[in-house]
């Protein structure tokens, strides 16, 4: 867990008033106590993601959460999709055998 | 050593041109750069395309590329070969920890949903696989109730009927011999579709059977009233009945008092259940004129032959 002051000065890019008002947004969700904000590690990688969006890859704000919900939807599919697998790999082989036939063949 | 020459390895891969990483040539200007960079960093930035696993690496290269030739001034001293393509003796800056190493494992899940309305989003991927499919099952689709009336004749002796339904189809139904009314035909699979693999569901057309003038039916028997003179109920006669199944001739014997019941054999409904009879139960019908010639005669004649139908009980048959 990191403070506001901590993460702004951990990334050269970062202006404060930016990463508040991404929080403000909702964009990103740190925990809040009586000291301020709290930022943990997926946080804070998720500043830099945002940071890589907005400043390098030029995605003006505005559409930051269009982009990032996306990114939110893709990573929740794979979480899933991993889920899948490991139920998939608890079966007895010839269901796995019969699963993987089915799933490589495209239609 | 083998150590010593995989770390060479390493570094001449770290050492790659970086105008050849970023696609563009040495007399490429900075907005050329700029624009080659922002193209392959958004191709390759590793958050964006979690399954690639080589994303990671490519994105550092172009991000490092950038870094020098991006710059102008870093650029010139590049070009004079003042630094190298690792950006000189500057330390690089430490490995960065990217999104997806957080979001695409593990229990990672904190921005799940953060976009929807979570009081009325509460399908995810599962939900969607097995939750329509699997908690109800490949269920059946659901049954389409309807109401058919039909002809009195068309329920005992059978018909096909063509309907069409309230989606347009059109289906033809085979109304079996004997039909009751108020009874159901299943249509087997001519329901609404199936859900999942699911088998469509049935058609279930209720029978709603006409009244008829002249018929009435109970079970498989049908029952009609015939009305007769007095001469024919007195003298007998052989006269045309209708039945379901066309015209027969009836034998009417001497002497047939009114409420009298004929059996026509096997002029019944024909249903499946057995063939059913047609009982004919006789009207006497005065004239409608009867004159005072004929009122004289009769009663001249009952006061000769005194009888009283209500002393006796019995129903003549």
């Amino acid at each position: 867990m990191i403070g506001e002051q901590e993460l702004v000065d951990a990334m050269a890019c970062l202006e404060p008033e930016a990463l508040q008002r991404w929080v403000e947004l909702g964009l990103v969700l740190p925990q809040t106590d009586g000291d301020g904000l709290q930022f943990d590690t997926t946080d804070v990688a998720r500043v830099r993601l945002i940071c890589d969006l907005h400043y390098e890859l030029q995605i003006e704000e505005s559409n930051l959460s269009v982009v990032l919900s996306l990114v939110d939807q893709l990573y929740e599919v794979r979480r899933d999709l991993r889920r899948l697998l490991s139920a998939v790999e608890a079966q007895p082989e010839d269901v796995r055998v019969d699963i993987t036939k089915r799933v490589t063949t495209k239609t | 050593m083998r150590m010593v020459r995989a770390r060479r390895g390493r570094r001449m891969t770290r050492l790659a041109d970086p105008y050849q990483i970023l696609g563009v040539s040495r007399e490429a200007t900075q907005t050329e750069i700029r624009k080659a960079y922002l193209r392959l960093a958004k191709k390759n930035h590793p958050d964006l395309h979690p399954g690639d696993k080589s994303a990671e690496a490519r994105f550092k290269d172009i991000a490092s590329a950038h870094d020098i030739v991006g710059d102008a001034k870093k650029r010139a001293r590049f070009d004079s070969g003042e630094i190298n393509a690792s950006g000189a003796e500057r330390p690089r800056p430490p490995e960065r920890e990217f999104y997806r190493q957080h979001a695409d494992a593990g229990p990672g899940s904190k921005y799940d949903r953060n976009w929807h309305d979570t009081e009325h989003f509460d399908s995810d991927l599962f939900a969607e696989l097995f939750g329509a499919r699997g908690a109800q099952g490949n269920a059946k689709g659901p049954d389409i109730n309807y109401t058919l009336s039909v002809d009195f004749i068309e329920a005992v002796n059978g018909a096909k009927k063509r309907v069409v339904m309230a989606d347009g189809k059109t289906i033809d139904i085979s109304i079996p011999a004997g039909l009751q009314d108020g009874q159901s035909l299943r249509l087997r699979g001519q329901g609404h579709p199936g859900i999942g693999a699911g088998a469509p569901g049935d058609t279930l057309v209720e029978i709603h059977v006409k009244p008829h003038a002249v018929f009435h039916r109970d079970g498989n028997t049908i029952r009609s009233t015939l009305p007769v003179t007095i001469g024919e109920a007195l003298a007998g006669a052989k006269l045309s009945v209708e039945t379901v199944s066309g015209t027969v001739q009836l034998t009417i014997p001497r002497g047939s008092n009114a409420g009298t019941i004929l059996r026509l054999r096997g002029k019944g409904v024909p249903a499946k259940s057995g063939l059913g009879d047609h009982l004919v139960e006789l009207q006497v019908v005065l004239p409608d004129h009867a004159d005072e010639e004929f009122i004289k005669s009769v009663a001249e004649w009952e006061a000769k032959h005194p009888y009283n139908p209500r002393a006796t009980e019995g129903v003549p048959s």
